[in-house]
This record gives C-alpha cells, structure tokens and sequence, in this order.
C-alpha cells in the first residue's frame, strides 16, 4: 500500500492528528472525550503512518531520538562541553556530517515503555493523595490555573497515564503485527 | 514470646547467607538458636510450675479478629521445650548427616522455618495465627522432605504430604472458624472455658472437620499413608518431624481442645475405633517391613493412633498417660531415627536383612540405640516402662471400653518390644557373618545426639519426680482444666496386675521376634490387599483427577475463536432466559408497538444498511470483503450512538472500528485463501447462535427500559461530578475519578493482555518456535 500521495499526505498530518489526540484528551473532563479516545486517536495517526511507510519508518520518524556525542577536550571545563554537546543536538543537521557514527547513540521510546510510563502515572496519581493522608486515588485540585488547561487535578493527570497506555498498547501490537 | 518467633524466622532466612559467610560452619548459629529458644523458653518455668500462664498480645486486624496472640501454659511450654530441645541435638545431628552438602544452608533454612512454624504453633493463642502456623508446618515439611529434589520418589511423597496435610490444614480453618463462631471468640484461651458448647448446633460440623485436620496431621487411619512415604526425607528430617514434633501437632490440638469437644460420644468412639486401628494396622505393618526407616515409621503410626486412642478415652488418667507415652516416644523413636541414620550414613543401607553385629564397630551409636530400644520394650529403669505403665492403667480403668482399648495397647505394646529387640539388639549385638561391611565410623556428630536422647530416657525412667513430674504435672493441668490434679510419677508400682501385663507383653514382643524371619517371608503375599489400600487409591485419585482435568479443559480450551465465543454466549444467553424463565416477568410490548410510528426515515435508511450488509457477510466468500462490511455495520452502529445522543460510546465506536478494520487488513496477506473446510451446517448452527444472542439482548434492553429502578445515583452524579469533581462530562469524570480505581484495574488487565497478545504473536510456530 506504499504511494506516494498518501505516505507525504500521512506523514503531514500525522504531528496534526496527535495535537487534536491531546485537545482530545484535555477536553475531556468537560467535553466529549478523554484519555481513552484520545489515546485511540494518536495512535490510528501513526497506525496510519506505519501503513503508508512501513513500521521501520515510523519508529525512526516519531520514536527514536540520535543523540551525538563528543569525548571532552582537555583544556575545556565541564559547563562548556554540555553547552557545547546540547548546541551540538539542536543544531544537528549542519554537524552531523562531521561527526562519527560511533558518537551517535540512538534513544528510542518503545511502545512497551508507553505502556509502563501510563501504567505508572496513572497509579502515580492515585498515590498523591496517600502523602496528604487522605484514602487512595482521592482527587486533588491545586488551586492555580493554567489558562488552556484549567486547573490540572490529579483525574487530568489519571487520563493521561490511560491516554500513554492505549497508546503503547496500540502501537506495540501493530508493530508486532507489521513486523512479521 | 513474639522475639522467639522472629528470631527463628529472621534467622532460618539468614541460613543461606550464613552457609556463604561461614561455608560449613554455618551450623555453630543455627544450633546456637535453639539452644537459645530453649534456654528462653525455661525462664517461663519456674512461673508456669507455680501454676500460672503467660500471655501476649498483638494486635493486628483486630476487627476480624485476626491478632498475633500467644499464651504459654503447662502443655504449651512442655511442647515448646521438646519441640526446641529436640532441635538443638536434630541441628547438631544434621550437621553430621549431610555433611558437606551443597544445600546445607537452604536444608537448615527450611529445617529451622519449620522449628518456628511448630514453636509458633503450640504458643498461639489466636485460632488464625493457629492455623497460619499450622499450615506453615505443612509446607516446611513439604520442602524438607522434597529435599533431595533430583529424585522423582522425594518429589512425589513431598507432593502427596502437603496434599494429604494441606488439605486437613483447611478442613481444620473451617472448623476452628466454626468453633470461633459457635463461642463467640477467636481466642483459644476464651474459648476453652466455654463448656456448654457440646450441645449447640455447630458442634458436630466442628468436631468432624478438627478430627480431619487432626487425623490428616497425626498420620492416622486412613490417612496414614503419606507418613511412611515422607521417609524419603535425610534422616534428619524423618526424627524431627515425623516423629518427635510435627506428626504430634494433631495430638497437641485434640489435647488443647479436649475439655472443650471431649465428653460427647461421637467425640469418644471416633478417637477410639480410629486410633485403635490406626495403632493395630500400624503395628501389624511394621512386623512385614524390612527397611529399617520403614519400620520405624510404622512404629510411629502406631504409636500415634495409642496416643489418639487415650485421648479418646477421656479419663484424666489417659490423658496423663498420653503425656507420659509421648515424651517417651519422643526420646526413644527420635534416637532410634538418628541411630538408623547414622547406620545407613556408615554403611550405606538400612536393610535389616543386611545388618547384623555393628555393635563393635560403632560402639557409641549401638549404646544409644540399646538405651532406646530398651525404652522403647518397656524395661524397668526407663521412661518407656513408667509410659506403658500407665497406658494400661488407664486402658484397665474403664470397664465399658476396657477390652478394645487393652487390646490396642497389649498389641501394640507386643510389636514395640519386639521392634525394640530388632533395633536395639539384633542390628548390633547379634553374631552374624553376612552383615554389610561399616565403610567408615560415625563422626561425634552422628553418635552425640542420639546418645543424649537416650540417656535422657534413662535419666527420666530414674529420677521421674524430679525431671518430668512438674512439667508433665502442669501440662496435664492445662489439658483438663481441673487445677486440682495431681500427676506424680513413680517408677516402681509394687506388684500389682499392671506389671504381670507388662511383663506378658514383653515375652510376647519376644515370641513375635523369634518368628520375625517368618512373617518377613509371608510378607509379599499380602502385597494384594495393598493395591485397595489409601496410598494406591490416593495416587488413582490423583491421576484419575489429572487425566479427567485435561481432557476437560481439551474440550473446553479447544483453541477455536469461533467457539469459544459460541460457549461465551451461549452461556449468558441461558442464564439470562432461565432467569426470565423462572420468574416470568411482565413486558407490555404493545407500548414499544406505538412507539415505532416515530420512526425517522434516516434511521431505516440506516437500518436496511446494516442489514443488507449483514446479509451479504453471510454469503460473500472474500474476506477483504467481509472486513469492509463488518466496518460498514459498526459504522452505522456508530451513528445510531450518536443520533440517540451519546457522543462518547460513538466515537469510541468509531475509533475501534477504524482499528479493527487496519489490523485485519495488516494480518489478511498472512492467511491462506479463504476456502469452506467445514460443513455448511456449521453456519447455521453460528448463524442460529448470533440470533439467539441479539434476542436475548433486545429482550433485556426492552426489559430494562420498562422497569427501570428508580435510583438516586443518577442525581448524585450529576451534582457531585460538577460541584466536587469539577468537571461537566459526567462519563469521563465516573472513568476517571469515581470509578478510578475500577479504571486503574481495567487498564492493568489491559496492559496485562496486550504483553500476552504480543507474546502469542512472537511465537511464530511455523519458524520453529514451541508451540
């Protein structure tokens, strides 16, 4: 199913499906939505991407973040080779001919981790409650408000770990499917 | 007390730590322990000799009852003491016997779980933490004597006793809960002083599932078996649990509970008839082994079921004559099992047959298993003799029950002598050529501690009223309640009828060794009533119970999709019409009827869609096909969500059915060409199943919608989800925040799943992968 019309269409609205999965998933307290639909959402974008590029395509494009790295000069201080090496990440395209293959070291999110990152905050967000000695998962609202969100409870913070770990459910079977 | 329970506990756990640190050495602490425990233990003497009792209390879920409470009085601190005393020479001994085993830290680990556990035990005073230990004596003996796990044999009797004990241990906690229920208190000490509790209603169901926990515990009648199985144990092993400690928990219990269950009928004859048979069976198989573990494991059977049988005599004389007996066979049988032990470590068999005359080289060994064996027949200077003594005492004192419970004891009493000339005689003292050669001498460690056993048997017989009188005095005080009673033990009676008894046992036990080398020739003929005896028919009921689980879940678990959602539906479908069936609940379907002239034209529209899909899905033969359908079908379920105003379940919908129609399509190349293998019956029977479901499921939603239950949740939630949850979409604040930790479970199993999910797929059986 590889042309060319859809894979560029895909790959354009694939970052503008996952901005709505996550006005999805805010408005969902109030609205029409939440961490489920929006975790479904953000994940047929890049279902979408992985049939029109292949799976390959879509890890590297979306889930793996290069990182290049330099051993530090001598007659440079600590400050300046992280100034240098977090310069040398934002600005990669222009110094990445320049450098080795060994120095690049590839970070990659796998679905498996989504899964246990939203498993985890959502237990995480149970637990806040526990350290003010009140009963478990009892919501809490700061009293601030942040002017898109409205005041972020702890229920915001429970979709979000449901949102993560739909999402990394998703992915990881699809991945499994498409890898064979 | 609660510091000796954790000291063993957090010491066993130390034990493999303490085998790297020290390597053989690890011994020195895990002897050092119980001597500890014991020497702790006595400086509750000299308060508990003065008649008093201690008691501790843990508070723990006190709403349920459930506390850490320990209560120390005669028969609790006379348990503990053996219990720790005994352990203090089996770790010493252990040493000795295993040696340089690898294992030798986890072997005392477990050894010393179960040394707590059976210390925790006889101290609670809780029923739960009761049981908690109880059970814990089950599974350190089904570790203990599954040791030497590279053999099937360990493995199997480690299996069959946590099974046979196991299954006790739970009939036993619905007894003790019955018992807590029928006294209002969970409290041993409370209950106990309860006496009217024979005639309430819960008596009867109480009392059989105790004696099941009792019975399963203290090997008796039929369940007996595991305990000449567990004999695969070290040696070790076998003296301390099998026959000084763990074996007697059930005896400590039917003692503990004795003024509270004893005195009915029921209560007495069952104690009787079973531990009289368990006695005489016992005794009767011990004369045809020849395996020296074998026999004295028969011994010990025997000599429980007389201790289960005084019990059920129920005088307080048989009851001192219990206590008297099983200190005695505590000290003699624990000895004769480390002697045997220290004679199959030196020359490697324990065959009788094959053992003959080691007395010279093994001087040591043969003085203990002299002392015991000469304990063990009854001899006058020993604690066997003042034991036997008072058995018949006891046996003679009832006239109703006179003749069943002498000819237990003359019987069994008849066999001991005779075992005790076997072991104590003929292994050593005898003149024989054909003895198996002794390899090497045992170490100090293997002749040390049964040497003190057997001395201390001596030692007892001689000087009763001033090492056994007091404690035993006090212990039997516990078990009747009657502070008034007075135990005093003297070893010489005078001439009385008693001691012509003893004597003709003895010449009995003489006579039946002289005819030993017979009965072991007979032996083998009786091989047939075995096959219908409780072992065999335990291991038929076990292998019956494998072969009939697995062809069930065969059948059940078939691995077709298709059927299991057949049984899933079929399922629910009859419960929810014999339900509607049986209580034939009124619908007015005539109202339903004027509400179909509401009918918009979109919604047939959609309507004839879905079913014109379906339709075609039956027949179409192409599965791409058949997916774009299915998504057409969900599709317009979809929309119906959203014409009837629910905005969430439709783009849930939706999304789903937009997943489901990619993964198919991603999975549809991976399948073979779409052909009919099957029937075509088979898709009407489906097609039949599919419409027995959607009926079932209108009818209900109909139901529902006509007797709706008027409720104040709808109201609350509509309220609270705004006022206190701060949130307008009532749906998503129940997910999140009502319900959360419903959610909180749901995405678990979720995650749970999809980690299956992911592994079924990366099996891959066609590349090789297992299947």
């Amino acid at each position: 199913m590889k042309t060319i019309i859809l894979s560029t269409a895909i790959r354009l609205l694939t970052p503008l499906f996952q901005v709505f999965s996550i006005y999805i998933l805010l408005r969902g307290h109030n609205h029409p939505g939440g961490g489920f639909i929006g975790g479904l959402i953000g994940a047929i974008a890049f279902v979408f991407d992985t049939l029109a590029n292949g799976h390959e395509s879509t890890e590297k494009t979306f889930f793996t973040l290069k990182v290049y790295q330099q051993p530090r000069k001598s007659g440079i201080s600590y400050l300046q080779h992280y100034l240098q090496f977090i310069r040398m990440n934002i600005q990669r395209k222009k110094e990445a001919g320049q450098l080795d293959v060994q120095q690049q070291y590839c970070i990659q999110l796998r679905p498996v981790y989504l899964m246990a990152l939203g498993l985890f905050i959502a237990t995480i967000s149970g637990t806040i409650s526990l350290l003010l000695q009140q009963p478990f998962m009892t919501s809490q609202w700061p009293e601030f408000h942040i002017p898109v969100l409205g005041s972020p409870g702890t229920p915001l913070l429970f979709d979000l770990g449901v949102y993560l770990l739909v999402m990394g459910i998703i992915l990881k079977i699809v991945f499994t499917l498409a890898k064979e | 007390m609660i510091f000796i329970v954790l000291a063993g506990f957090i010491t066993s756990f130390l034990a493999p730590l303490l085998y790297r640190l020290l390597g053989r050495y690890v011994y020195v602490p895990m002897v050092l322990l119980p001597l500890a425990i014991f020497v702790c233990l006595c400086s509750f003497l000299p308060e508990v000799l003065a008649g008093q009792y201690v008691q501790q209390e843990y508070v723990w879920v006190s709403s349920l009852n459930i506390n850490l409470q320990f209560y120390l009085d005669g028969l609790a601190l006379f348990f503990a003491l053996l219990i720790s005393g005994f352990g203090t020479l089996v770790m010493l001994y252990a040493k000795g016997y295993l040696d340089d085993h690898p294992l030798l830290g986890r072997f005392y680990l477990y050894l010393t779980l179960f040394m707590t556990a059976m210390l925790g035990l006889v101290m609670s005073d809780n029923i739960f933490s009761l049981f908690v230990f109880w059970e814990l004596t089950s599974i350190s003996s089904y570790l203990l004597i599954g040791f030497k796990h590279k053999n099937e044999t360990s493995r199997t009797s480690a299996w069959q006793a946590l099974l046979v004990t196991g299954g006790g241990g739970l009939a036993l906690m619905g007894g003790l809960i019955l018992l807590g229920i029928g006294n209002n208190s969970y409290t041993l000490s409370d209950i106990l002083v309860n006496n009217g509790f024979i005639s309430h209603n819960l008596y009867l169901p109480a009392l059989i599932l105790i004696l099941l926990g009792c019975f399963t515990k203290s090997a008796q009648f039929p369940f007996h078996f595991w305990l000449p199985n567990a004999m695969e144990a070290p040696t070790p092993v076998s003296a301390y649990l099998h026959s000084a400690t763990m074996v007697k928990a059930g005896i400590y219990l039917l003692a503990r509970l004795s003024p509270l269950l004893g005195g009915s009928e029921v209560w007495q004859y069952t104690l009787l008839l079973v531990g009289g048979v368990t006695a005489v069976m016992g005794a009767l198989l011990a004369l045809q082994k020849t395996d020296v573990k074998a026999i004295l494991a028969y011994t010990t059977i025997s000599a429980l079921g007389l201790l289960v049988t005084m019990i059920g005599l129920n005088s307080e004389l048989a009851l001192e004559g219990m206590l008297v007996f099983l200190l005695a066979h505590a000290l003699y049988k624990g000895t004769l099992f480390m002697v045997a032990g220290a004679v199959d470590h030196s020359t490697g068999t324990r065959e009788v047959q094959e053992l003959y005359g080691l007395g010279r080289q093994m001087k040591p060994v043969a003085i203990a298993a002299t002392l015991a064996g000469l304990s063990m027949a009854g001899l006058l200077p020993f604690l066997g003799f003042i034991g036997k003594e008072l058995l018949y005492e006891a046996a003679l004192e009832d006239p109703a029950k006179e003749l069943l419970a002498f000819a237990v004891t003359f019987i069994a009493g008849s066999v001991f002598a005779c075992i005790a000339t076997l072991v104590g005689y003929r292994l050593f003292w005898s003149k024989s050529t054909n003895s198996s050669p002794v390899k090497h001498a045992p170490g100090a460690m293997l002749y040390l501690p049964p040497l003190l056993l057997g001395t201390a048997g001596l030692a007892f017989g001689l000087w009763p009223e001033l090492l056994a009188t007091p404690i035993l005095h006090r212990a039997a005080q516990s078990i009747t309640g009657n502070t008034e009673l007075l135990l005093e033990l003297t070893l010489w009676h005078g001439f009385t009828l008693v001691l012509g008894l003893s004597l003709l046992t003895l010449l009995v036990g003489l006579l039946l060794y002289r005819f030993l080398p017979r009965l072991h020739q007979f032996a083998p003929a009786l091989e047939a009533i075995y096959t219908y005896g409780p072992n065999n028919l335990y291991h038929k009921g076990i292998a019956g119970f494998l072969n009939s689980s697995r062809k069930f879940i065969g059948w059940l678990q078939n691995g077709y999709l298709r059927s299991y959602v057949a049984t899933i539906v079929l399922t629910f479908s009859g419960l929810v019409l014999y339900t509607t069936f049986r209580n034939k609940p009124e619908l007015a379907l005539a109202e339903y009827a004027s509400l179909l002239k509401n009918t918009e034209l979109y919604e047939i529209i959609i309507m004839i869609l879905m079913v014109a899909g379906l339709i075609f899905l039956m027949n179409t033969r192409s599965r791409l096909t058949s997916i774009v359908v299915m998504g057409l079908v969900g599709y317009s379920a979809a929309l119906f969500y959203i014409l009837f105003g629910a905005p969430d379940v439709a783009a849930t919908q939706l999304l789903i059915e937009t997943l489901t129609v990619v993964i198919f399509v991603l999975l549809l190349h991976k399948l073979p060409a779409f052909t009919y293998l099957s029937h075509v019956g088979h898709k009407y029977k489906y097609i039949f199943v599919s419409v027995i479901f959607g009926a079932t499921m209108t009818y209900v939603l109909l139901f529902t919608q006509q007797h709706a239950v008027g409720s104040p949740l709808k109201d609350y939630y509509g309220q609270a989800s705004y006022l206190e949850a701060h949130g307008r979409n009532i749906v998503n604040v129940i997910l999140v925040d009502f319900r959360g930790l419903d959610t909180l479970g749901e995405i678990t199993v979720l995650a749970i799943a999809a980690l299956g999910i992911v592994g079924l797929l990366r099996l891959n059986p066609e590349k090789g992968g297992k299947r």
